[in-house]
């Protein structure tokens, strides 16, 4: 069932401040699949997804993503998306029109913006500014944003955050019809509900390394 | 001692060591420094204002300090008036404490800055008119009346504060203000004249008359002001702290760009918006286009914007109604004089080109300004680049497309500035409103470096100079933009500077250098992407 590796990380090693936060880690993603990277505090995930992503260089080992090393380029982000913090929103525009303006700029997006807005439970809020909504409301809103484009890896830091129980259990409905759809998706999560209801491969970063969990 | 005070004298009393004769003496030595610095511009400034004023420019000048007055009400209106600093916003204002002892502080703060303010209002109000006898009775007429003013419209804005119907008068009142003070300098060098001349030349104790009622007027809306202190909403005046917390901590780190997106995000927060199909563009442009939205959400800034394009031609009116360059000047001073008249030649050069170098500077400052109106996407993308990276729109495409809006704007200032300059006779007929025109690409260019410019690195050594210590990181951070928009604008500066009869040459320079700037700066943007976080 394994097709080609998507993401390919070998022995991946990063010191922070003096302090080794990545030793020699391992990981091989595969097409269609969904990893969810768990630990505590500190262990390291947001900094792999950062490595994953390009905007962080490995001290050693060696990365690939989609058959090349992760670039910050406009190429590489029109196949990889990445959600981390809440997004700078552009002033003026309402949760629609960001809705919109991401389809528009995407000539094949994934979804068209009312099923979007109906997916993630903003309807009611669609024609408030960002900046008014909970912030569980703007999470739902850069998930929605993340999933509304077209993409070939997804990379979500703590996608749970802010979110209902009852909201993630959709989040995770959602993800894996991403991945049947042959999209890959990596996230680093302090849900292990999230990545199970998701049938994610859990793998555990502790002291550096990773671990495949049950 | 009441609750308020004891709390404050704990406070106190924790955090601060016993004031010691030290401090004292280093308070009344800084104040003294202070008096001794403003001593030699005080008396320069009086001597200045004992003159008769010259009529010509006595309405551009009234418009001047009135426009001055409605800044004033509508900055005081915007902060607050009444704010508190976080903690006893945190601690104090949710209390039982007595709510207006608790904002006894602030309000006194607030009069303090009025009084200053105001004072400095009424003597350029007579800088303007100008005394031509009974100098100290005029000079006490003119501070009673701009100190009365002030506070009285801080007063006012304290009571919008505190009351809705106050609240519903004061953005009327700033409006009028406004309008006054663009009347004022419509008719004041025309049918009102006359009528200015007069007031300048009125009897002192006519003056002093209304300096009275005025005085009277404010005390008692000042007085109406303290009482209502305690009947503002808790709410409102949280709400007021953090924005003043937000401009003081913009200050100390002294990074505008964070108190102008705080603005930004507070004004949007708060409206109702209903959205708008967004139009099928290709890729670039769909994403330029949340500039113009945004923009065309914000009638009223637009049209401040444009009405900004009248300040060049007001400030060459006060400053004598023209602006000749200095080879003209110093023809007409000192053509076929005799060589005794050199000095005289030598002052009108200089007065002419000093006039001439602020219309210049106040172009290329506003010019660039209107440009930035419109690049608020790329300012966003700039400072957090997430949403840019989910967007996948590479970046000199992005540019490029977010290049039109800030051009168009830059453009229609310079045009109505330059179109009012040669309407008014500032400068000699001609088609000047083409430069605008040309120039659009390198205000462009100036709007988006300044736009995605990191912030001011603090580390950056400071330079002594003998006119005082100079941050070399702020000044690079400030001049990132305008460098671009001042070299892109070369050929303009030179057009007025020369004034040509013939600006054919001129304008194919403007073009040619502002496309160029505009090119390389695209280019340079393109292959060299931000740093990431």
């Amino acid at each position: 069932m394994v097709s080609e590796p998507i993401i390919v990380v070998r022995a991946v090693e990063v010191t922070l401040g003096g302090n080794p936060v990545l030793q020699g880690v391992d990981l091989e993603v595969a097409r269609g699949e969904i990893v969810a990277m768990t630990g505590p505090n500190g262990a390291g995930k947001s900094t792999l997804l950062r490595c994953l992503a390009g905007l962080r260089t490995a001290d050693a080992g060696e990365i690939t993503v989609l058959g090349g090393p992760p670039r910050d380029v406009p190429a590489f982000w029109r196949d990889v998306a990445l959600t981390g913090d809440e997004l700078a929103w552009y002033p003026g525009l309402t949760v629609r029109e960001h809705l919109e303006l991401m389809a528009a700029v995407h000539s094949t997006p994934r979804m068209d913006v009312e099923e979007v807005l109906d997916a993630f439970g903003l309807e009611q809020r669609a024609d408030a500014a960002p900046f008014a909504l909970s912030t569980g409301q703007r999470q739902r809103l850069v998930l929605a944003m993340t999933l509304l484009r077209p993409s070939r890896v997804l990379l979500l830091d703590e996608p749970e955050r802010g979110l209902d129980a009852e909201f993630r259990e959709r989040l995770a409905a959602i993800l894996a019809d991403y991945a049947a759809g042959g999209g890959t998706v990596v996230m680093a999560t302090h849900d292990p509900g999230l990545a199970g209801a998701a049938r994610g491969r859990r793998v555990a970063l502790a002291d550096g390394r990773a671990r495949s969990a049950v | 001692m009441s609750p308020v005070a004891e709390v404050r004298a704990l406070v106190r009393s924790r955090g601060r060591r016993p004031r010691s004769w030290i401090d004292l003496y280093s308070t009344g030595l800084g104040l003294a420094v202070v008096a001794a610095m403003l001593s030699q511009p005080a008396s320069t400034l009086l001597a200045a204002i004992t003159r008769q004023a010259d009529p010509a420019r006595m309405g551009a000048g009234i418009a001047l300090v009135v426009l001055a007055y409605a800044g004033f009400l509508a900055v005081a209106r915007m902060m607050g008036p009444v704010t508190l600093s976080s903690a006893d916003a945190t601690w104090l204002l949710l209390s039982p404490l007595d709510r207006r002892a608790v904002l006894r502080r602030p309000a006194g703060v607030l009069l303090a800055v009025s009084v200053v303010i105001g004072a400095a209002l009424g003597v350029g109000l007579l800088a303007v008119l100008g005394t031509p006898d009974h100098t100290a009775v005029r000079l006490a007429a003119g501070m009673v009346l701009g100190i009365a003013a002030a506070t009285g419209g801080m007063a006012l804005a304290v009571l919008a504060q505190a009351l809705r119907t106050w609240d519903a008068w004061a953005g009327p009142v700033i409006v009028t203000t406004v309008a006054l003070a663009a009347a004022v300098a419509l008719l004041g060098s025309g049918p009102a004249r006359r009528f200015l001349a007069a007031a300048a030349s009125a009897p002192p104790t006519l003056g002093a008359a209304l300096a009275g009622v005025s005085a009277v007027l404010a005390a008692l809306l000042v007085r109406r002001a303290w009482t209502a202190l305690d009947r503002i909403p808790a709410r409102t005046l949280l709400t007021a702290s953090t924005g003043a917390g937000r401009a003081v901590g913009a200050a100390v780190t002294m990074d505008p760009e964070a108190l102008a997106w705080s603005a930004e995000d507070e004004h949007w927060r708060g409206r109702v918006l209903r959205s708008r199909r967004w139009p099928a563009l290709p890729a670039p442009m769909a994403l330029a286009w949340q500039d113009w939205r945004r923009l065309g959400r914000r009638p009223g800034r637009l049209a401040v914007l444009l009405m900004t394009a009248a300040l060049p031609a007001l400030a060459a009116q006060t400053g004598g109604g023209s602006l000749e360059a200095p080879a003209a000047v110093a023809a007409r001073t000192g053509g076929g004089s005799p060589p005794g008249t050199a000095a005289t030649t030598a002052l009108a050069e200089a007065g002419g080109l000093a006039g001439l170098m602020l219309t210049m500077g106040i172009m290329l400052v506003g010019g660039l300004a209107a440009a930035a109106a419109g690049t608020w996407g790329a300012r966003r993308d700039g400072d957090d680049p997430a949403l840019a990276r989910l967007l996948g729109v590479g970046p000199r495409r992005a540019l490029a497309a977010r290049a039109l809006l800030p051009g168009l704007l830059g453009a229609v200032w310079l045009v109505l500035v330059l179109g009012g300059l040669t309407v008014t006779g500032a400068l000699p007929a001609g088609p000047w409103w083409l430069l605008g025109v040309t120039a659009a690409p390198a205000l462009a260019a100036g709007a988006l470096r300044t736009a995605r410019r990191r912030p001011a690195d603090h580390t950056m050594p400071v330079i002594d100079t003998p006119m005082g210590a100079i941050p070399t990181g702020l000044v690079a951070w400030a001049m990132t933009g305008v460098d671009l928009a001042a070299l892109g604008c070369l050929p303009l500066a030179a057009a007025l500077f020369f004034q040509p009869v013939a600006l054919g040459g001129f304008l194919a320079g403007q073009a040619v250098l502002g496309a160029a700037v505009l090119s390389a700066y695209l280019a340079g943007a393109g292959r060299a992407p931000r740093a990431l976080p």
